[in-house]
């Protein structure tokens, strides 16, 4: 299998955040490289989203930076967007289309093609049955699976998964392990998570107070 | 922050300046022909007034290209007091001009141009506040805020100039009677108490404008000391 | 990682927004049901008999162009504001360029527009009774004004799906912007209803023109701040 060999290293340095009156993150700083797992570890409303979506690039940081390096070069916006893959629970896809339709989007967008996305869906255990029909008619637990597909199709080198196990069951879990295990060697993850399995996953932790 | 010796001789001057003026404007300048008794000495505060609105539309626009550059929450602050003080002037122009037209032509309103334009810009002022409200984030609310008051400086010149040309051939007859307050021959002492409120009111504007600037930079400082 | 193109990228958001709206029908059934509600409640009202001679071509262009414009603010914002409504956003944030997702939907929104145009407009003019002189200046006046009526509700609309997404600040903040567009073609309609002559709309079609292109490079500017922060 062709693994994606670029070095692309993010460094967040003091990171806070807060909204309105309320602070949410405090000063967090770390480092991202391909073949390490930082796992974001705390209680719910700790800020471990926040903190995913400030290392995305989504959401500005209220102090402290993050930085998108490629072999040392430093990356504009435009330009570490097309590295990310991300799963999260406050993102969905397009319920009027199906899996396939989906998947198939966010390849054009992308710019990937010829990837096989049925075997991508089949690999995180949607049913073919299930490839054609609209999402809008799937559980949350096959939406998850769909959701990681669209983060992983474009083999990217940074996967930023938050609670990647949610609403899956033990066969999903083990999954999405598998999909953990095969792109860790090229790609920085991070994990948000709760789940004590996936807090195992970790070469470091962040731990997040409430 | 408090205010340096030749500041407050400004203000003072700004005040004795801004008192002459609504004097000469009341008792002094002579009647203009054209006019209902004494109606023409809205003119003085009307004219500025609007002047005013617009001047705080372009200040408005360089605080939010600023904002967008660096993010600094002062310059989001620069332009908030620009809006919030033309709303206040763009609400002030259209009352007196509003009067001035009952007086004139009998009728409260008229939709001639320049009535359109200034409350379309009126519009657009209650419009950035009405967004403003409905943005949690500070700092989404500041970047939108900038984006729409800077979109919507774009489309000014089509209201000060292409509506009222395409409007003509819409409304012949209104267009004949606003001509009349823009062809009148100004006589000088008229215009020279015309240019002096425009410098008052401009005056004015930047007084305030300042006090509510300084008012926030006392604001972020507080908070600042408040996370420290 | 090679990219697309941002033509590629923008029309595979355009086919998304035309299979999505397809299946689920929701702002073309808004603006449908809005559009022909207005017309027979004016037809029915006014009907081709209801207006004094001298001011038929003016207050038929004004009305026509009344109707348009509120059947299209009952359905222009949805194309963004669905995106954040349904957190399907933040995907295709991470996905698109900016200026894909706003050629896209923009083109999208301009679809609606005139098929809004090209079926009300001669149901209009047959029920009020319109007659229109120079109907390659009604066309052009309506593509045009279309167009650029569909770059400032796009525009609006990515900044207030950013908001609160609520259709009335999506009218409170359009409408002022719209306003000098609605009175440039409301006289290019007059102008194409009393004149066969093509030079009669030239005067107000260069207004649109100008005023579409300005809020277009505006947009292009603006856009990717309102997207992405």
């Amino acid at each position: 299998m062709v693994l994606n060999a670029r070095v692309l290293v993010v460094r967040f340095r003091d990171v806070s955040k807060r909204f309105g009156g309320q602070k949410v993150l405090a000063g967090v700083s770390g480092e991202l490289r391909p073949g390490r797992v930082l796992v974001v570890a705390g209680p719910n409303g700790s800020g471990k989203s926040t903190l995913l979506n400030i290392l995305a690039g989504l959401l500005r940081p209220s102090r402290g930076e993050v930085t998108y390096a490629e072999d040392e070069r430093v990356l504009s916006a435009e330009e570490w967007f097309p590295n990310l893959g991300v799963a999260a629970p406050d993102m969905a896809l397009y319920d009027e289309l199906s899996a396939l339709e989906n998947l198939q989007l966010f390849a054009r967008l992308r710019g990937v093609s010829g990837h096989d996305h049925a075997s991508l869906l089949l690999e995180l255990g949607l049913a073919a049955a299930h490839h054609h029909k609209a999402l809008g008619a799937f559980s949350s637990g096959m939406k998850q699976r769909v959701k990681l597909a669209q983060a992983v199709l474009h083999r990217p080198p940074v996967l930023l998964l938050d609670e990647p196990s949610a609403n899956l069951d033990e066969d999903g879990h083990q999954r999405v392990v598998r999909l953990v295990t095969r792109m860790r060697p090229a790609t920085a993850l991070v994990v948000a998570t709760n789940d004590p399995r996936e807090m195992a996953w970790g070469d470091a932790t962040i731990e997040l107070a409430g | 922050m408090t205010e340096k010796t030749w500041q407050k001789g400004l203000k003072w001057l700004l005040g004795v300046w801004l008192t002459g003026v609504t004097a000469a404007a009341l008792l002094w300048a002579p009647p203009a022909a054209g006019f209902q008794g004494d109606s023409f000495r809205i003119v003085f505060f009307h004219v500025p007034q609007a002047w005013v609105a617009v001047l705080a539309f372009c200040v408005n626009l360089v605080a939010s290209l600023r904002y967008l550059r660096g993010r600094r929450p002062l310059d989001d602050a620069r332009a908030t007091a620009a809006a919030r003080l033309g709303l206040l002037f763009a609400i002030l122009a259209t009352i007196t001009g509003s009067i001035f037209a009952k007086i004139e032509w009998g009728m409260f309103w008229n939709w001639d141009p320049r009535e359109t334009s200034i409350v379309i810009l009126l519009l657009i002022y209650a419009a950035y506040f009405a967004l403003r409200q409905a943005v949690a984030d500070e700092e989404r609310r500041g970047a939108l805020a900038a984006a729409y008051a800077i979109f919507a400086f774009v489309t000014m010149p089509f209201l000060i100039f292409v509506v009222p040309r395409v409007y003509a051939s819409l409304h012949p007859n209104l267009v004949e009677a606003a001509r009349g307050t823009v062809r009148f021959k100004m006589d000088p002492h008229m215009r020279m108490v015309l240019l002096a409120a425009l410098v008052g009111f401009s005056g004015l504007f930047t007084w305030l404008y300042t006090l509510e600037v300084r008012v926030a930079r006392l604001v972020a400082a507080r908070r600042a000391q408040e996370e420290a | 990682m090679q990219r697309s193109s941002l033509l590629a990228e923008s029309l595979a958001i355009l086919g998304k927004e035309v299979a999505s709206e397809l299946r689920r029908r929701v702002a073309l059934n808004a603006i449908g049901l809005f559009a022909v509600t207005t017309l027979v409640a004016v037809a029915y009202q006014i009907g081709p008999y209801g207006l004094a001679e001298q001011d038929r071509p003016f207050l038929l262009s004004a009305l026509l162009w009344i109707i348009l414009f509120f059947a299209a603010t009952a359905g222009l914002a949805r194309v963004f504001v669905k995106e954040e409504d349904a957190h399907t956003a933040k995907a295709l944030r991470l996905a698109a360029r900016p200026l894909a997702v706003l050629y896209g939907k923009l083109l999208f929104n301009l679809v609606l527009l005139l098929a809004l145009e090209v079926i009300i407009v001669p149901l209009y003019c047959a029920l009020m009774g319109f007659a229109v002189r120079s109907v390659a200046g009604l066309i052009l006046v309506m593509a045009a004004g279309g167009a650029a009526f569909a770059v400032t509700s796009t525009f609006v609309a990515a900044i207030i799906a950013r908001a609160s997404g609520s259709n009335a600040l999506f009218a409170i903040l359009a409408l002022p912007l719209l306003l000098p567009l609605l009175v440039a073609v409301i006289a290019g309609t007059r102008a194409a209803a009393g004149s066969m002559e093509l030079a009669a709309v030239l005067p107000a079609l260069r207004a649109i023109v100008s005023l579409g292109g300005v809020t277009m490079v505006t947009a292009v500017f603006l856009f990717p701040v309102v997207w992405r922060d």
